[in-house]
């Protein structure tokens, strides 16, 4: 509709000019209903604005032509700043009554001549004008023709639910981390394996949890994957299977839950060995080979490197010892079945949070083994600590800093351990170390879905209605490396500081 | 715990409205069991509750003098705290009252002493004129003295008064004990006039007029005095009212635009502190939902429908303007996240349950992770606390002080058998100790914690301070 409407601005007078731009400012944003009318693609929310703005800059161009070039940069850059600081700013309608007022500045400076650094002045207040209206919310910003504002109004006002705003639910500073997760195998592409489509629905959903657990699972799904592969005539399977049947199978993978680090790491290794296959060795020989490395790899990096943590581990426990441990792992459990087992009597403490309450499952499955069992939630953590020995942790991976990364609130419970002068132990199998850093828990995350902390028929039922509220569900964070005082791996019992080198050693030489 | 069934629950406001029609004893009785059974929690409603309620014992009941006054209140307020213990809020106010009331005391008795120089306000004077008749005095007039000045606090008097004062006319006639320097005297002389020996042969006949003005005095300034406490209650009970609105007029100081500030569960004192904030700046709130005791009220909050607690009728909701609505983006994150966040947060800002002489605090589960990890990240920490609930209580134990919650809210039976073979914990408080919180805002202003004791002692007298463990008082 604008794009019909400049041309006869640029035709008539200057000062229309402003109006119609001022009105296209609202659509860049996305959020109006007049944005859903020109493009579709508007609509799509948090891409909307860089939609909307080559729009706007056309248009712009086509309405003032006898700029030279270098004024036109420099109006489009003072635009886009404008524009950059009302997206950043979280803003609130206080001026509802300035918006009218403001809107037909434009008008009352008519006698402006076209063109020039004045033009841009008049244009920026323009901007403003819509901005402050389209604050207030839809209706306002609507009103195209001013004299008839009143009855604008109620169109506006019965148009809107018909294409309701969307409102940017995502926090800030976790913008970059949001995926929209897969919930269903309706969209996947018919490259996946079956075994692959039902692993990734059991991640999405939790029921395989844990970056050991979902290692495991993801290798036995790509066994069957290379089982059932079989190579397309012209090609070899060093160069077909990585890209042509791997990748949809990791992608899709992916898009049910990012992809853990471990995985990251199992991935890379399963690339590297399909790479060294030889062409000229038969397919079914190649195959079973690479089934058979891992098959081997996981002997190697999980199941025996499981067996030996929790042996080390284990014999740390003494009797009488109160060792308190958070959420689940499972390589804390083998260890604290272990030292049971062997006929060490102690107390657990499993401290738990919210969403997931994995530590449920992990004072479920000791209790029922006859383990003297404490359990509280993160608000009882500094009551229970002064009686605590030692602290077990598991990990999501140990970052090349000698951080830790694991589920959100483990830094919590190490930093009251620290202060309470507790042993932080790590048990943590070589392949969930990575060379990757971390100095905060916002760079590498992965957010979950906002509605799992919703408990249903709570009075966060709706909370996407609510105007400015946003709901943050991280996975993980980090945990500084001063807290945590050994890590135990099947390489040995090592300080943080040792992470890059056994990193090298254990992923990188393979 | 269950949630709370509108309107028929007894509640703060049902307190209130039944402290009308019941009777002293029945009110306090009616006070203990709501605090027993947490039906009154939290230092506010607490706090209000018992100023209420003293204000209506000092009202109603009957006290000639302050020392019996103080004697009383003494005991409500022993058996008020007995009642809940952990909050502290109610000892304070009780401590406040006390202190009230002796300062009226000693205003009274300068003012008395300077305008009459009657023998009731000061001793001296009273025991410097009997002094050339001692010879004379029976042995039982040093029991009369004592128990004459009841502006002392001479808390074990005897209230029998009617058999001592038979006694000691006798004993007046007998001996020609001129009888005008008791009060006791007075009421029994006026009424047997014929009994007192006329003041020809006494020392004092002279003072045989004062026996009128002064029980005249005596009746009048009891009755001021009653006013003057009861006005001094009513002044804690506006000041309970306002206390957030004044703790809010400070926000503007605090918070610059486009910050980032990090509080948890549902305050309204906090609440109204951002509010007040976000009318002049806009910046973002990041709110710990301090799970599993305070979750559902903060959800409620943060959808906009935190109860405004000034709200008088029970029957309509009134809600506070919401933080939204007032401009600020709110972020709910879940109480594990926070360690995680706190690197993006500028300030922390607490509410808290009572505040200890030392500048520790009580405050709702989670506060002492959140002011933990703020003080790992060097992020400043608020503490908002109106002064009632700064205790001068300093206990060596911390963990006394902190109450423990239904673990079914925890571990519930829908866990099956997990509930009788573990041990479960869901304390409701924290302690947070001094030196994790930066700054105090109080309705006085700001504070370094180190600074409290200050506003402590300001606030309460050295000698009410124990008043509910008599064995601590010396």
């Amino acid at each position: 509709m604008p794009s019909t409407d400049s041309p006869s601005a640029v035709e008539t007078s200057q000062p229309e000019v402003a109006a119609p731009l001022a009105q296209t400012q609202p659509n860049g944003k996305g959020k109006q209903p007049e944005g859903a009318q020109q493009s579709s693609a508007n609509t799509e929310k948090s891409k909307s604005n860089s939609n909307g703005k080559p729009a706007g800059n056309a248009q712009e161009t086509s309405s003032t032509k006898k700029l030279t070039p270098a004024e036109l940069k420099k109006k489009a850059k003072e635009e886009k700043a404008a524009r950059r600081a009302q997206t950043v700013a979280a803003k609130e309608a206080e001026s509802a009554p300035a918006a009218p007022e403001l809107s037909p500045a434009g008008p009352s400076t008519v006698p402006q001549p076209a063109g020039g650094t004045s033009g841009s002045q008049q244009r920026g207040d323009g901007q403003k004008g819509s901005r402050t209206q389209q604050r207030t919310g839809g209706p306002v910003g609507n009103s195209r023709n001013l004299p008839f504002r009143g009855s604008q109004k109620v169109a506006a006002a019965t148009a809107a639910p018909v294409v309701p705003k969307k409102e940017d639910k995502t926090v800030e500073f976790f913008r970059h981390l949001y995926r929209q997760r897969t919930t269903s195998i309706a969209d996947a592409s018919k490259e996946v394996h079956p075994a692959v489509l039902a692993l990734g629905l059991q991640m999405g959903n939790y029921t395989i949890c844990g970056s050991c657990a979902r290692l495991v699972a993801m290798l036995q799904a790509f066994k069957s994957v290379i089982e059932a592969y079989t190579t397309p005539p012209g090609n070899s399977l060093t160069r077909h299977l990585t890209s042509h049947v791997l990748s949809p199978q990791i992608d899709y993978l992916a898009s049910c839950r990012p992809i853990s680090i471990s995985m990251g790491n199992a991935i890379r290794w399963l690339k590297l060995e399909i790479s060294k296959v030889d062409v000229d060795t038969p397919e079914a020989e190649a195959k079973k080979d690479l089934c058979g490395a891992i098959d081997v790899f996981l002997q190697e990096r999980v199941t025996y490197a499981d067996k030996l943590i929790a042996k080390k581990a284990a014999g740390k426990i003494k009797d009488g010892d109160v060792i308190m441990t958070y959420a689940k792992s499972s390589v804390v459990q083998r260890t604290l079945l272990r030292a049971f087992s062997k006929g060490k009597r102690f107390k657990v403490i499993v401290v738990d949070s919210r969403p997931l309450h994995e530590g449920k499952h992990l004072a479920a499955a000791l209790v029922n083994l006859g383990m003297d069992v404490q359990y509280c939630l993160l608000n009882g953590l500094v009551h229970v600590i002064q009686n605590v020995t030692k602290v077990l942790l598991g990990a999501h991976a140990m970052m090349s800093n000698g951080r830790l990364f694991a589920r959100v609130g483990t830094a919590i419970v190490a930093m009251e351990a620290n202060e309470a002068d507790k042993p932080v132990i790590v048990l943590c199998e070589t392949i969930k170390f990575t060379e990757r850093v971390a100095l905060d828990s916002i760079v590498h995350n992965e957010i979950a879905p906002a509605d799992e902390l919703v408990t249903p028929g709570g009075p966060l039922t709706n909370w996407e209605d609510m105007k400015k509220l946003q709901i943050c569900n991280m996975m993980y964070d980090v945990t500084p490396a001063e807290y945590l005082h050994m890590i135990v791996t099947e390489s040995g019992n090592v300080p943080p500081t040792a992470v890059p080198v056994l990193h090298r050693m254990g992923n990188e030489s393979g | 715990m269950t949630p709370t069934q509108k309107g028929y629950a007894p509640n703060l406001t049902v307190f209130k409205k039944s402290l009308k029609a019941a009777s002293v004893e029945t009110s306090i009785e009616n006070l203990i069991s709501l605090l027993k059974r947490r039906q009154i929690k939290n230092s506010r409603p607490c706090a209000m509750a018992t100023a209420e309620l003293l204000r209506i014992v000092v009202a109603r009941d009957r006290w000639t003098d302050l020392g019996k006054l103080i004697a009383h209140i003494q005991d409500v307020g022993r058996r008020l705290v007995e009642a809940q213990p952990r909050e502290l809020a109610v000892g304070n106010i009780v401590r406040r009252v006390l202190g009230m009331i002796r300062d009226e005391g000693n205003e009274d008795r300068k003012n008395e002493g300077s305008d009459s120089g009657s023998a009731t306000g000061s001793p001296q004077l009273e025991f410097s004129i009997p002094a050339p008749t001692t010879t004379k005095r029976p042995p039982s007039s040093s029991l009369r003295f004592a128990s004459t000045d009841g502006v002392h606090f001479t808390e074990d008097r005897p209230t029998t008064r009617p058999p001592l004062m038979t006694s000691h006319t006798s004993y007046a006639v007998a001996n020609n004990v001129p009888v005008q320097q008791s009060m006791f005297n007075l009421l029994s002389a006026t009424g047997s006039p014929n009994l007192t020996p006329s003041g020809a042969n006494s020392p004092h006949g002279d003072s045989t007029p004062h026996p009128f003005a002064l029980s005249e005095k005596m009746i009048n300034s009891t009755k001021d005095l009653r006013a003057e406490v009861v006005n001094g209650i009513e002044e804690i009970l506006d000041e309970l009212e306002q206390v957030d609105d004044q703790i809010a007029a400070y926000a503007l100081e605090h918070i610059h635009s486009n910050e980032v500030i990090l509080t948890h569960s549902s305050s309204v004192t906090v609440y109204k502190f951002l509010l007040k904030a976000a009318d002049k700046r806009k910046f973002t709130v990041i709110i710990a939902e301090s799970y599993p005791n305070d979750h559902e009220e903060t959800h409620l909050a943060v959808m906009g429908k935190m109860k405004d607690p000034e709200s008088e009728e029970e029957d309509k909701e009134t809600y506070l303007k919401s933080l939204q609505a007032a401009g600020i983006t709110v972020i709910l994150v879940t109480d594990a996240s926070i360690f995680a966040i706190m690197s993006r947060v500028n300030k922390v800002i607490l509410a808290t349950h009572a505040v200890i002489a030392n500048g520790g605090l009580v405050a709702a589960a989670g506060a002492r992770i959140i002011a933990r990890a703020a003080k790992a990240h060097r992020t400043p920490v608020i503490v908002l606390s109106g002064v009632y609930k700064l205790s001068p209580e300093h206990p060596f134990e911390f963990e006394s002080l902190i109450e423990y919650g239904d673990p079914g809210s925890i571990v519930g039976y829908e866990d099956g058998t997990l509930v009788e073979k573990m041990e479960v914990d869901n304390p409701l408080y924290d302690y947070v100790p001094p030196d994790l919180v930066d700054l105090y805002i109080t309705n006085l202003g700001s504070h370094a914690p180190s600074y409290l004791y200050r506003i402590v002692a300001d606030h309460y007298k050295p000698e009410d301070v124990n008043f509910n463990n008599p064995e601590l008082l010396f």
